[in-house]
């Protein structure tokens, strides 16, 4: 299996899921997000009980916006309306498998082995541009700064003592496929272009914790100041904490281990992220990842997450997770059966 | 001559006996009142755990030889009294011979060697801390144990469309008790290391009441008529994390349980 | 001193960050693309449970019947549909087309799964449900 299939059905075989059921409230339609610029009114979220920003509710941050900008924009950040609504309908009227520049379409992309989308209610009508930007990833750049070549090099390195091996045992597969960690459990959260990972977000005293519908994944993160745990501490999604800067809640992350691997990026990574109830159906999320082991500089994204019904639904990876058994059960029927051609 | 001092005795022993009695019958109502949330709920936020050896039986046990022979007293089995009322679990006869097999058999059984979501109660009880998010829609605890998580809803009760491994939990106060109701809990998991087992028909009633400060007072009846012929209930305290910043760490177990899982699939002979 | 520790990713070989992967499934190396399958059977159970849902249809070869075990989406995407544990039509017979699983077993992913009466699978388990057209 060879590493450029598998990052093109990596990056399309993802979990069916809602291109269709996750569709945002009702009227949060393109570009209502993006409208909430600084000349904009200015709105006052709600208040918990005890008197912070309400963040809480279901959101999803289903999106057509693709993470990185097409190259053939160059540093257009945003959209007009006009632009949005002539690439939202060209999509729409698209045949089944066509691709078009400046979205992403996530799972209804074109994949050979998987489920046929429509026996799910997939509606390619229902999908929709979040926002006017014509990335996630903000600036006159949009796409994520180069690899250092050092970075470079540590990851070909990785990948070099892997090959031949890449189906020995459970350790030499992929994180995701281990249920250990899932590409979208990783933070920071990047939408996996309509999949319906939703996000709950319940606020208690001093904590606000993420609930992020894929593989459970769980961050109750302090919002009293503290320091990080001790460095020697490494932690899959790192160590988490927060405060209050006026409406937003700033989470700042380090702690990750060297097999967290953001993108590429190593240990030293250090993510921030700001978490903003901008409207009543609308929590704007913005993150800046930098690790000066692997990009030049830091790199910033925004992502509009939109109120949407729940409830969020236990998704239990491990414990159903036939595929990996399958996989390595195939390739020991390969190996068998090679062997025996061989004698 | 009148004996004051032994009149004074009396009447001391008689006063101390009317004061216990008085003691007695207020201990029937809540002898603590918990700090309240800022919507008016007993305040449970925090992080807690058990301090006892449910997970490994749930009925009173001696010491015993670990599973482990190279780890010694490291890793055997701890004494501990039950945590069940009344020390029985009232299997049918049928399924009290599975729970013997279980037991005989839990290294290979236990949901809890291969890093599974235990259930409810289990997660309660593991040894690890888990941690209450109060809020007045929601009530979030998530477990440090495989990042088990669950969301007792405080609305309206819900109806579960499917079998989970946490279950379905719907909330209500009742004066200064958490009542949660969880069902449509799939049968895979276990409520200790002994082989206590249920049914798909599993139902569960817990009452989780402020007992001090930094204690709680955790119940939880069981119900299942496929396998018990009767509820039974268990009991136990929680005790509050209090050191500074109490924070749960990750215990994503899956990586340890991958050679149990998937050791007899590997590539005989690799480099 | 402090010790910093760090994984053993040397010894351990995995196979990471070059490929951002992103979602738990790599299709092509579960399933056969050389292994296409079209079986028709009778729905006799389904699995709900994560991360894929499990139907499992006894289809009747000439003097045997095979079990076979088709592969769909999370169940959490099936309750967003309406559906429940209860709405699977245990004895419809459906038609199949998937590939089979690299081990040789008999699981295969339900790339198109139809009734007899020629209605896709999930929806045509909604409308009989009554619940609401997406």
């Amino acid at each position: 299996m060879g590493r450029r299939s598998l990052a093109s059905f990596a990056a399309l075989a993802v979990v069916v899921v809602a291109l269709f059921a996750q569709v945002p409230a009702a009227g949060q339609t393109a570009g209502s997000a993006a409208k909430a610029s600084p000349a904009a009114k200015a709105w006052t979220p709600p208040r918990t009980a005890d008197g912070k920003p309400d963040l809480q509710g279901i959101w999803t941050d289903n999106t057509l916006t693709p993470f990185e900008r097409p190259k053939s924009l160059g540093s257009k950040e945003f959209y007009t309306d006009q632009e949005i609504a002539d690439l939202t309908k060209r999509i729409h009227d698209a045949r089944p498998g066509e691709r078009i520049e400046g979205a992403e379409l996530g799972a209804a992309n074109p994949q050979e082995i998987r489920y046929d989308l429509e026996i799910y209610g997939f509606d390619r009508n229902k999908l929709r541009f979040q926002s006017k930007r014509t990335s996630l990833i903000v600036g006159p750049e949009g796409v994520i700064p180069p690899m250092l070549p050092q970075a470079r090099q540590r990851n070909a390195d990785r990948v070099a003592k892997n090959k031949g091996h890449e189906f020995d045992g459970a350790e030499n597969r992929p994180l995701s496929e281990r249920c250990i960690m899932m590409g979208q459990e990783q933070i920071p959260m990047v939408p996996a272009a309509n999949e319906g990972n939703l996000l709950q977000i319940v606020q208690g005293p001093g904590y606000v914790t993420l609930l992020h519908e894929i593989d459970h994944s769980t961050r109750v993160i302090p919002t009293d100041g503290r320091p990080h745990v001790p460095p020697n501490i490494r932690l899959w999604q790192g160590d988490s904490v927060g405060h209050w800067e006026g409406n937003t809640l700033v989470v700042d992350t380090t702690n990750f281990t060297n097999l967290t691997a953001f993108r590429g990026s190593s240990e030293n990574l250090h993510l921030v992220e700001r978490f903003t109830r901008a409207a009543d159906d609308t929590l704007m999320y913005q993150f800046t990842v930098e690790d000066p082991t692997t990009w030049a500089k830091p790199w910033t994204a925004e992502v509009p997450w939109a109120k949407t019904k729940g409830p969020v639904y236990e998704y239990a990876c491990h414990e159903g997770n036939t595929m990996i058994a399958t996989i390595l059960h195939g390739a020991r029927v390969a190996e068998e059966d090679a062997a025996k051609k061989g004698k | 001559m009148r004996n004051w001092l032994g009149d004074s005795v009396i009447a001391g022993v008689v006063a101390a006996g009317l004061m216990l009695a008085a003691t007695h019958s207020a201990a029937q109502a809540p002898a603590y009142r918990a700090p309240r949330t800022a919507d008016g709920k007993p305040n449970l936020n925090g992080i807690w755990q058990a301090l006892n050896t449910a997970d490994w039986d749930l009925q009173g046990h001696a010491a015993a030889k670990g599973p482990a022979p190279l780890l010694g007293a490291v890793f055997a089995v701890p004494p501990g009294l039950g945590v069940v009322e009344g020390d029985e679990i009232p299997y049918l006869p049928a399924a009290a011979t599975k729970k013997k097999q279980n037991q005989a058999n839990w290294t290979t059984l236990d949901p809890e060697v291969k890093c599974y979501l235990p259930g409810v109660p289990r997660a309660t009880y593991l040894p690890y801390p888990f941690q209450i998010v109060q809020s007045p829609q929601n009530i979030l605890i998530s477990y440090e144990y495989a990042g088990a998580v669950r969301v007792i809803n405080m609305g309206a009760p819900t109806k579960a469309p499917g079998d989970s491994w946490m279950g379905w939990s719907n909330g209500r106060w009742e004066g200064e008790t958490l009542v949660v109701d969880v069902t449509s809990q799939l049968e895979n998991t276990w409520f200790d290391r002994a082989g206590n087992f249920h049914s798909d028909a599993l139902h569960v009633v817990e009452r989780i009441t402020p007992r001090s400060a930094d204690t709680l007072n955790y119940e939880a009846t069981i119900e299942d008529p496929k396998v018990f012929s009767r509820p039974w209930k268990i009991s136990m305290p929680l005790y509050r994390r209090v050191e500074k910043n109490a924070k749960l760490l990750e215990y994503k177990c899956v990586e340890f349980a991958e050679e149990v899982l998937y050791g007899s699939l590997r590539k005989k002979s690799s480099n | 001193m402090t010790t910093k520790l760090t994984f053993v990713v040397a010894a351990m070989g995995l196979v990471l960050a070059a490929v951002p992967v992103r979602a738990h499934h790599a299709f092509a190396a579960e399933f056969d693309q050389a292994k296409p399958i079209k079986v028709q059977g009778s729905v006799t159970r389904w699995e709900l449970t994560n991360p894929h849902s499990w139907i499992y249809v006894d289809v009747k070869d000439a003097d045997k019947t095979v079990t076979w075990m088709i592969e769909g989406a999370s169940p959490n995407n099936l309750y967003r549909l309406g559906l429940t544990k209860e709405s699977l039509p245990i004895g419809s017979v459906i038609t199949v087309e998937g590939y089979q699983a690299k081990d040789g077993s008999t699981r295969a992913v339900g790339r198109d799964i139809v009734f007899a009466n020629g209605k896709k699978f999930f929806l045509g388990l909604m409308e009989a449900e009554g619940a609401p057209k997406q």
